[in-house]
């Protein structure tokens, strides 16, 4: 089930050496998490590929990126908006900026808050996350690689 | 406390504006929806912005069947022996992500400990189902507006809808018969409203990239755990009343020793006392007593009390005036003798 990744050029008409020559390549692939216990009651975490997935399940998200290019990347930035029907479970020790507002405001989730009918704001909640995204403070050298992972539940 | 009232409050508000905006993920994501998510990169080289990049994966989520049978209530149902539409109440939740049928069926157990405890010794007749009109009549509780059903139609998620198992009672059973019932509903396909839909199976072998279907109920009284199916149990309790008569006699007074140690000769007056004793768990009403005088006593005219008490087993030849004598028989009808209660009929006769 893992899909490779398909890259999107958006700027097709490069008119720099820079875009012709750099590439970063970008993969994304999707886990079910299953818990089993075996027999001496040791609980052990499969990841399996996502074929039979009902609500409820945990998800776990996998992002593998590489600077394919001939030079660093600089404002190297992922945005990974929740798919509607997952809801967000955490990202790990990963230092990510979430949004719970469609992506308009960001920032980690402890420092956000939601506008209520009423008027009044309350903290945000995990499952208020709309997007997720990792802006990396050093560029990313060439050949550089790393993997980003998140968990979902499915609603 | 004011501010965590507050919170829970305003929580819940937030929730109901979410399912509203989302109405398809209350219950689950639907079967057979897709889920993608797609990641995008943004960066520059050499600081001239470059071409986005994203990366997508996608898969379907699958069917997941799942219900709930629940007894409505923890007490059995009280009846009494040749009562008709005795009802047991059910609740039945469809928790699956899709909108299904449920056949049902209504069964007895044959012995074997029902429900709420007590033994099962008789079965009950006529064993039908409803199911609770929610837009008329008594919502909640069975009435003739509830609609007899074999299997629900098209039963949204998370929608709980009441069920009754109604049956008639035998006559003759004693205080405390027990007859336990359960009722079990299977999962069928939904999708064509007005009839039961076929019957549904797991996805077994090779997963599909397709909508596959999982079992994930648990078991029932009368059904295995990922079957399809669950079942819940109840039970009707017998609470009859359990009469015993007994009848007691002494002489009031004879013609010569008065009311001082009274002799059984002719002219004596006797004191008949008619008690009727209730041991079982319900009322007596309207309990009639009939008594023929022998024919070698004459009936005392107005004498007979009704209603009367006992102590300690010893009839107190009290009451109300009333019954009547039609010859030979003095009769009276006690309104009510009460569970675990014991009232009297006094009369008295004398020696031919």
């Amino acid at each position: 089930m893992k899909i490779k990744a398909f890259f999107i050029a958006l700027a097709t008409l490069a008119p720099t050496q820079a875009i012709a020559s750099n590439q970063v390549a970008l993969d994304n692939s999707v886990f079910v998490e299953r818990v089993t216990t075996d027999a001496s009651g040791k609980e052990r975490v499969l990841l399996e590929e996502p074929k039979i997935v009902v609500p409820g399940d945990r998800l776990v998200f996998v992002l593998n990126y590489r600077n394919a290019g001939q030079q660093p990347a600089d404002k190297f930035v992922i945005t990974n908006p929740m798919p509607s029907a997952v809801r967000f479970a955490g990202a790990g020790d990963t230092a990510q900026l979430v949004s719970v507002d469609g992506g308009k405001a960001w920032g980690t989730l402890d420092t956000l808050t939601i506008m209520q009918p009423d008027g009044t704001r309350r903290p945000a909640q995990p499952s208020d996350v709309t997007h997720i995204r990792w802006a990396f403070q050093k560029p990313i050298p060439a050949g550089g690689t790393g993997k980003l992972m998140f968990r979902g539940v499915v609603k | 406390m004011t501010s965590k009232l507050t919170y829970w409050g305003t929580i819940g508000v937030a929730a109901a504006s979410v399912v509203a905006a989302n109405p398809a993920y209350a219950a689950g994501t639907t079967a057979g929806a897709s889920i993608t998510n797609t990641a995008t990169v943004d960066y520059q080289v050499g600081g001239v912005s470059q071409g986005q990049q994203s990366a997508s994966n996608s898969f379907t989520v699958d069917r997941k069947i799942n219900l709930l049978v629940e007894e409505v209530g923890t007490v059995t149902t009280n009846v009494v022996p040749g009562q008709t539409n005795a009802v047991t109440t059910f609740q039945l939740t469809n928790s699956s992500n899709e909108v299904l049928d449920f056949a049902l069926a209504a069964t007895q157990i044959t012995g074997g400990t029902a429900a709420h405890g007590g033994t099962d010794s008789f079965n009950v007749n006529n064993v039908r189902i409803y199911r609770d009109n929610t837009s008329s009549g008594t919502v909640g509780s069975w009435d003739a507006g509830d609609t007899l059903v074999t299997f629900i139609d098209e039963l949204a998620v998370d929608t709980p809808i009441r069920l009754f198992v109604v049956a008639d009672i035998p006559t003759g059973l004693a205080n405390n018969a027990v007859a336990g019932v359960q009722l079990r509903a299977t999962a069928r396909e939904g999708g064509t409203a007005g009839s039961q839909g076929a019957a549904i199976t797991e996805t077994t072998g090779a997963n599909t990239a397709a909508k596959d279907t999982v079992f994930a109920d648990t078991a029932g009284v009368n059904d295995g755990s990922r079957d399809a199916s669950h079942s819940a149990a109840d039970d009707y309790t017998v609470q009859t009343a359990t009469l015993a008569v007994t009848k007691t006699s002494r002489v009031i007074s004879d013609p010569f020793n008065n009311t001082t140690n009274p002799k059984l000769i002719p002219g004596a007056v006797v004191e008949y006392c008619i008690a009727v004793a209730n041991s079982g768990s319900a009322a007596a009403t309207t309990v009639l007593i009939n008594d023929p005088v022998p024919g070698q006593l004459t009936f005392v005219g107005s004498s007979i009390l009704l209603n009367g008490t006992v102590t300690s087993g010893t009839c107190n030849a009290d009451g109300a005036t009333g019954g009547s004598y039609v010859a030979p028989n003095v009769s009276g009808t006690i309104a009510t003798v009460a569970a675990g209660d014991t009232r009297t009929l006094v009369f008295r006769a004398t020696v031919n």
